[in-house]
């Protein structure tokens, strides 16, 4: 019997996978970082909404997305900021652009909060993309864990190069200890949610076990996976040309 | 490649919308590869199907170490007046 969340998988997943999958689930139900369990699992299934919205799939075929106005088909939980942020990202990311992300800001979402939006939709698809491609329902919503946000800023993050401020590496504190791999510099994706350290963490979790830890990834001497690094290099950049990711 | 199109075949259609065409794309995966590589090769989907929308939405730009080594691909392929156009 393969271990939870998995065990009725009609085929075997790694225990590692599950294991990781297991972790991320928890993550999510779990207070955060600026939202509380509950909430975080509201943005969960927002995410897991926002592809059925009419307004989204309009803007999906407009040729601009902001020409398109209208209100978001939304569960009602969230903000009306919250759901914008959660649907566009969820259902069109290759459109977002530094003036959609100002006017959330203006808007009255903090960047800190943003920033946890993107990780709580991130873990949602990486989790529901990886069931649909294996032929599993998504994995039963987590049960919220009571508790409030630690609302820690971590005291190095500026702006940066990016839309939100990010932890260069020499002003990372011990809070952050461990957010960037120890064996080479860490790359922007690394710094791209810093200012929330906890999603890093968790999200570079999953990236250890659904594609490559930082030294697997660069060793090509040996096979960590039934597929190469050249077919797993494939599927990535397909992906993302597809979802027409420029970084 | 081995197996390259049926790997992309099957990011395709487990991005897309049409879900006979994945059962398909999948069921043949399976047959060539076997179970763990199906499992696998989900997973990469799935994780950077994620990771693209961290990187999208929050703005990164390119680690400045792939900027010279991109440049000629990047010039052909236009993509730096398609990053301009994110502001």
């Amino acid at each position: 019997m393969d271990p939870g969340p998995y065990e009725a998988a009609p085929l075997p997943i790694r225990a590692d996978l599950a294991a990781a999958h297991r972790r991320a689930r928890d993550h999510l139900a779990r207070p955060g970082t600026w939202w509380s369990g509950a909430e975080r699992v509201a943005l969960m299934v927002e995410a897991r909404n926002a592809p059925q919205c009419k307004l989204c799939r309009a803007r999906k075929e407009a040729l601009s997305p902001t020409v398109i106005s209208g209100a978001h088909d939304s569960l009602g939980e969230l903000s009306d900021i919250a759901v914008e942020v959660v649907h566009r990202i969820r259902t069109d990311p290759g459109r977002l652009t530094r003036g959609w992300f100002d006017d959330v800001i203006r808007a009255g979402l903090s960047p800190e909060r943003y920033v946890e939006i993107v990780s709580v939709v991130a873990h949602t698809v990486a989790l529901d993309t990886f069931a649909r491609g294996v032929g599993l329902a998504g994995l039963p919503l987590p049960r919220p864990s009571d508790g409030a946000p630690s609302r820690y800023r971590p005291p190095g993050a500026k702006p940066g190069p990016a839309w939100v401020p990010w932890i260069e590496p020499e002003d990372l504190t011990d809070a952050e200890a461990g957010i960037y791999p120890m064996s080479r510099p860490p790359a922007n994706i690394h710094r791209a949610m810093s200012l929330v350290p906890p999603e890093v963490r968790s999200f570079f979790d999953l990236c250890e076990h659904m594609y490559f830890g930082p030294l697997e990834m660069r060793d090509f001497e040996h096979e960590f996976r039934a597929i190469t690094h050249a077919q797993v290099e494939l599927l990535a950049a397909r992906v993302s040309a597809l979802n027409r990711c420029f970084y | 490649m081995p197996y390259g199109a049926l790997l992309i075949a099957f990011a395709e259609a487990v991005l897309g919308e049409d879900d006979a065409r994945l059962q398909q794309t999948r069921s043949a995966l399976r047959q060539a590869l076997g179970d763990a590589a199906l499992v696998d090769a989900a997973a990469v989907v799935g994780f950077f199907n994620a990771i693209d929308r961290v990187a999208d939405a929050t703005g990164i730009p390119l680690d400045p170490e792939r900027v010279p080594q991109t440049a000629d691909l990047r010039a052909t392929l236009g993509i730096d007046a398609f990053t301009q156009n994110r502001v």
